[in-house]
């Protein structure tokens, strides 16, 4: 990963300020995927980096790649969601989508597939109002795509098939039967749910409503929290002030 | 070399602390003080002045030294009060001319990914004082960061509540600039706050 600065495509998942007039910005883009780079002069420079590093902006950049920080020459905003920054549940679900983004792709790996899923989301939201529902979507899309995909047609642990009785979510955020394991009862309808989620590209077109939501909630919680390592400062702040 | 003279090599790292200062700046810095004692015994002086003097308005939250600070006690109009992000805000407000009212400073805004949530900041002082009844206009002026529309958004949410006035600072094109070189993001919010003349 080094050589000339080179065009890229991403979606800002952090930014902060260093020294003076500096940021360090952290951004997932469709060839490298995930990077962090050193934006010199970003607080300065209206004219190489205008407004276009802020979270969750879509943004062209120059990028000399490099091990480790990379360097970003400058920067355009494609799209800076006007819709979601009028809306702070949408904000807040937004930055969820992107610290999950930081958290759990690895550095230097491209994943166009998680890209588009990234971009939809904020599209999505860009436009339409800010659900659990969705977020339960990115959620279990997310996790298939980066390869923690829970096993929803079978326990985790003997491989047996669910029945009309649901399953248990394991304190790892897997599905395991209720003779394998002991906690929180998931019914068949929001397996199913997940299952359909998987199986449908487009947002809006799956609703976890209730009881379903609730239970898909709790897997997908301590499934993230599992593969991420750490609870998320920002789904903190979306159950406290309950966005 | 430098790790001989403990006490300056301490006044180096001291240095190293501020902001945009590096090792070479630190080191002018501390060898320009040591040529002139007095401007060194100034330096200290006053460093030991402000963090004796300086603290936080207990009505605003704005740096000062009195308590109210002079704004706050001053004959200004009580009944607006402008939201700002920090001091340094203020202060820009401030070298405006343009701000009558009084002040609150938030000591921060929102961020859900840094994990600061409205607790950390000063709302529930702001919403105190605008519960007391003599205020009638809260002009939000926090940062047109995704932080500080947060912020103004959560503020709006819990000052629609009380019976005041609320307006955010308008964003748009710069004053002296054209539009050719204008973001198309600014174009649009300038777009959409356009007025009537």
């Amino acid at each position: 990963m080094r050589g000339n600065p080179e065009k890229v495509r991403g979606i800002v998942l952090s930014a902060f300020d260093y020294g003076e007039s500096d940021r360090i910005v952290s951004l997932f883009t469709i060839e490298h995927g995930r990077v962090k780079a050193f934006a010199r002069g970003a607080r300065k420079s209206r004219r190489r980096f205008g407004h276009a590093l802020e979270v969750f902006s879509r943004i062209e950049a120059e990028l000399r790649l490099k091990v480790g920080l990379c360097n970003l020459q400058e920067a355009m905003a494609d799209k800076t969601f006007i819709g979601i920054r009028s809306d702070l549940a949408k904000i807040c679900n937004a930055m969820y989508a992107c610290e999950a983004a930081e958290c759990m792709t690895p550095e230097g790996h491209p994943l166009p597939r998680f890209y588009r899923l990234l971009s939809s989301y904020l599209d999505h939201l860009d436009s339409e109002a800010a659900t659990e529902s969705d977020r339960r979507f990115f959620e279990v899309n997310m996790l298939n795509i980066l390869g923690y995909r829970p096993r929803l047609d079978g326990c985790a642990c003997c491989g047996a098939k669910f029945g009309a009785s649901g399953a248990v979510v394991s304190a790892r955020g897997e599905l395991v039967c209720k003779g394998c394991g002991e906690g929180r009862s998931i019914d068949a309808g929001a397996i199913s749910l997940l299952s359909e989620s998987l199986a449908k590209g487009r947002f809006g077109v799956v609703r976890f409503a209730g009881e379903e939501l609730m239970q898909a909630g709790v897997l997908l919680d301590s499934a993230i929290a599992e593969h991420a390592g750490k609870r998320l400062k920002s789904l903190e702040f979306i159950r406290q002030n309950r966005f | 070399m430098l790790t001989n003279i403990s006490s300056l090599s301490r006044l180096v790292s001291e240095f190293k602390k501020l902001p945009g200062v590096g090792e070479r700046t630190a080191l002018r810095m501390a060898f320009h003080l040591l040529k002139s004692p007095s401007n060194l015994t100034m330096l200290s002086e006053a460093l030991l002045e402000v963090r004796d003097r300086t603290h936080s308005c207990s009505v605003c939250f704005a740096l000062t030294e009195d308590d109210p600070c002079s704004i706050c006690s001053g004959n200004r109009d009580h009944k607006a009060i402008c939201v700002v992000e920090n001091p340094q805000d203020m202060m820009a407000m401030e070298r405006s001319n343009a701000w009558h009212g009084v002040y609150h400073v938030l000591e921060g805004s929102l961020s859900p990914l840094a994990g600061t949530g409205p607790e950390d900041i000063r709302i529930d002082e702001l919403l105190k004082r605008v519960s007391s009844g003599n205020v009638e206009e809260v002009v939000i002026a926090t940062n047109f960061t995704v932080e500080g529309e947060a912020t103004a958004l959560f503020l709006t949410k819990l000052l629609r509540q009380h019976k005041v006035r609320i307006s955010r600072l308008a964003h748009g094109i710069p004053l002296g600039s054209d539009i050719e070189f204008v973001d198309a993001a600014t174009v649009q919010w300038a777009l959409q706050g356009r007025n009537e003349i």
